[in-house]
């Protein structure tokens, strides 16, 4: 025995050698972009897609897309950033275009620009704005959340209301219908998280304003815009007209189990609603209800997110030529993850392409791609800022307040001191 | 001569003693001193991310006028007063009725009741949060018994919501406690209960005065004990309300604010650690009052 491994020994380590060096040869080779973002049905899938389309031509990079849930990429991308140490760290991740700012500016020199390479005058300026710190910009403007009321036709049909009668709607009229609905066909109208601030977001912006002004000062106490948006928010949990969800998943639920008759939301949900076939047929697509105060429009905007590229990753040329390559300058990548995934990119030479203009026959044959095309072009643009976690936060912290009957002033003043104190 | 021998024996003790202690203090100083004072001075800086700049007391200054502090601050004391008394006296009965040699199958009980704390944090508040769901097993229950006519919000209401994170971790952490409980009775004498027992002393009066006063020290271990797990209470809340401490900061401990004050909101890693050294001045004032008030007065 022990013959026998002194007679082998040498040639096992030979050829565990040679192994090594062929491994490492190859690893010189083929490189390996890894990638983190959210969303099976959208974000992770469209990747996958430019992934290959890039091997294709580039035969050496091969593409490692992690899925993870949006809250653990913030947090992960946030501690490994804190942390300094550049190992744990994507070479390209997924940034939500509310917390893009607050990345750029915490952690100056973690992120790649890109000015040089990409050419920005092709996207739209408003994706372009929220990437730039002093005259830098840091990512790839990827999609964008233009917002869309989806209906159940057959649920409202049932309860006497037509496609021509959810357009141009008012959120008074919304919930109106949202009670007929319930009466006649036991359904709720909404899937709503009172942990989430979304549909607060949603309407307030469709008036033009956020939680912060254009110089970034709080804007909450004197905001008409906001008012109005958490008044709708208390009628629609005073009427009772939504089935509560506890979390994203939770609320995904409500409108995939066929619970609700209605879903007001981003674009990028479309992926996930035609997820499931056996509702081919029965949704459509209007403009999101409108407030009925100065500048108010029935567009709006909800998530939208950019790639970014970290500046510490080894494969760094590699992924930025790759952004360039696919989400820079390939249209046809643009019609094919429009078509499959619900994707509004914010490429404008893309806007023009025949996808747009094609009927979806799980929407009954709409138009609806042309339609949130033109709803885009409408979304008033407003201020982000870098505290828009926090301000959110405060917000969910004080509807159910709301719920109870305390006046919309006094809640915005308990919401104003609550971001006074947080953005220090 | 004999006087200068011992004396270079002891500092050759001396020199061998240090030097097997020298590795063992130098990853203690390392992994734990370091990181101690280091995080005291980051707690008198500011700033954003790593743009951080000294800053004095301004993080004690913002933490008086923070009202989310003072939300999360409540919160914990109130986790705090209810829960560990609760859980204290639960653990004690359960520990001296499971001590009972009478009790048929009292090993099964004491690993069942034990088995809580050896579960996963997060697979047991994933599975509170579906049973606890407005539709989940717990609602559905108490209406099929008629205790309540609609299903209580356990995940949305402020109140319940506390209610059901103070239930979690009772119906973990009781087990843990009533352990050392058991422990400490089975070093108490028979005799002594013998004795009780022939003089009539009823059974609650053998538990609250010869049970409960010779476990004083193992009460007071697993009060400090529970009180800093209390204190420092995170990953049920994180688990059960998707990290927000919702409904409307209800359940926000200080663990999880130091947790959004880093990861999710723009990261203020000086404010953080100030308010982590406010947990460390709690846990030691409360620890010390908890030996001041079981000291041994006769002495």
């Amino acid at each position: 025995m022990d013959n026998l491994a002194r007679a082998y020994l040498p040639r096992i380590a030979g050829l565990a050698l040679a192994s090594v060096s062929f491994l490492a040869v190859t690893a010189a080779e083929a490189k390996e972009i890894t990638i983190w973002c959210w969303d099976p049905n959208f974000n992770v899938a469209i990747m996958k897609e430019a992934g290959a389309r890039y091997t294709k031509t580039h035969p050496d990079v091969t593409f490692n897309v992690v899925d993870f849930a949006k809250s653990d990429v913030e947090q992960k991308l946030q501690t490994g950033l804190a942390s300094g140490t550049a190992d744990a760290l994507p070479d390209i991740v997924l940034i939500e275009d509310y917390g893009a700012q607050k990345y750029l500016q915490s952690f100056p020199g973690a992120f790649a620009p890109l000015s040089g390479t990409v050419d920005y005058s092709g996207f739209a300026p408003y994706k372009v704005e929220v990437m730039t710190i002093d005259g830098q910009v840091y990512g790839m403007p990827f999609d964008s959340g233009v917002t869309g009321l989806y209906y159940r036709k057959d649920y409202l049909e049932q309860a006497g209301f037509k496609p021509e009668d959810m357009q141009n709607l008012t959120w008074d009229r919304f919930i109106e219908i949202g009670q007929q609905v319930e009466e006649k066909t036991g359904k709720k109208m909404m899937g709503l998280d009172p942990n989430d601030a979304g549909l607060v977001r949603i309407i307030m912006q469709s008036a033009g304003q956020w939680y912060f002004d254009k110089d970034g000062k709080t804007n909450v106490t004197g905001n008409p815009a906001l008012k109005a948006a958490l008044d709708t928010v208390g009628k629609i949990m005073s009427a009772n007209i939504y089935k509560p969800a506890a979390g994203w998943s939770d609320w995904v639920g409500t409108f995939t189990s066929g619970d609700v008759a209605a879903v007001v939301t981003g674009v990028w949900i479309t992926g996930t609603v035609k997820a499931q076939p056996d509702q081919a047929g029965k949704w459509g697509v209007a403009p999101i209800p409108k407030l009925s105060i100065d500048g108010a429009t029935h567009a709006s905007n909800l998530g939208g997110s950019s790639w970014y590229v970290l500046e510490s990753s080894a494969e760094k040329a590699e992924a930025i030529d790759f952004l360039n390559e696919i989400y820079g300058k390939d249209i046809d990548f643009y019609q094919t993850i429009l078509l499959e995934r619900g994707a509004v990119g914010s490429l404008l030479a893309a806007r023009g392409g025949a996808a747009y203009e094609q009927a979806d026959p799980f929407f009954g044959g709409e138009k609806v791609w042309q339609n949130f095309s033109d709803w885009l072009a409408k979304v008033p643009s407003v201020n982000y800022g870098i505290f828009t976690n926090e301000a959110d936060t405060a917000v969910t912290a004080q509807l159910p307040a709301l719920t109870q009957g305390t006046p919309v002033d006094d809640v915005l003043k308990a919401i104003d001191a609550e971001v006074s104190a947080q953005i220090q | 001569m004999v006087h200068a021998r011992r004396g270079s024996i002891g500092r050759y003790y001396d020199i061998n003693g240090w030097l097997f202690v020298a590795p063992v203090l130098g990853l203690i100083g390392l992994f734990m001193i370091y990181p101690i004072v280091w995080s005291l001075w980051m707690s008198f800086q500011s700033g954003r991310g790593m743009m951080m700049k000294f800053a004095g007391f301004a993080n004690i200054v913002r933490l008086w006028n923070d009202p989310v502090f003072i939300k999360a601050l409540t919160n914990t004391m109130t986790y705090f007063v209810v829960q560990v008394p609760i859980m204290i006296v639960l653990a004690l009965i359960l520990a001296s009725m499971l001590n009972n040699p009478r009790i048929i199958g009292r090993g099964l009980f004491r690993t069942a009741i034990f088995l809580p704390c050896v579960t996963s944090l997060v697979a047991y508040s994933v599975l509170f949060k579906g049973m606890f769901a407005p539709d989940g097993v717990v609602n559905s229950t108490l209406a099929a018994i008629g205790v309540i006519s609609s299903p209580i919000p356990w995940l949305t209401h402020p109140f319940w919501a506390k209610v059901l994170v103070i239930i979690a971790i009772t119906w973990r952490w009781t087990g843990y406690n009533m352990i050392f409980y058991l422990a400490a009775l089975q070093n108490i004498d028979r005799s002594i209960y013998e004795v009780a027992r022939i003089d009539g002393v009823p059974a609650w009066a053998r538990f609250i005065h010869i049970t409960i006063p010779l476990l004083k020290p193992v009460i007071l271990f697993t009060t400090v004990i529970s009180t800093i797990g209390t204190l420092q209470l995170f990953d049920e809340v994180y688990n059960l309300t998707e990290g927000r401490g919702g409904p409307s900061n209800a359940t926000l401990t200080l663990s999880l604010y130091i947790y959004n004050l880093t990861f999710r909101f723009m990261p203020n890693f000086g404010y953080a650690a100030t308010v982590s050294y406010v947990i460390v001045v709690l846990v030691a004032l409360l620890a010390f009052l908890q030996f001041f008030a079981a000291r041994e007065r006769d002495k």
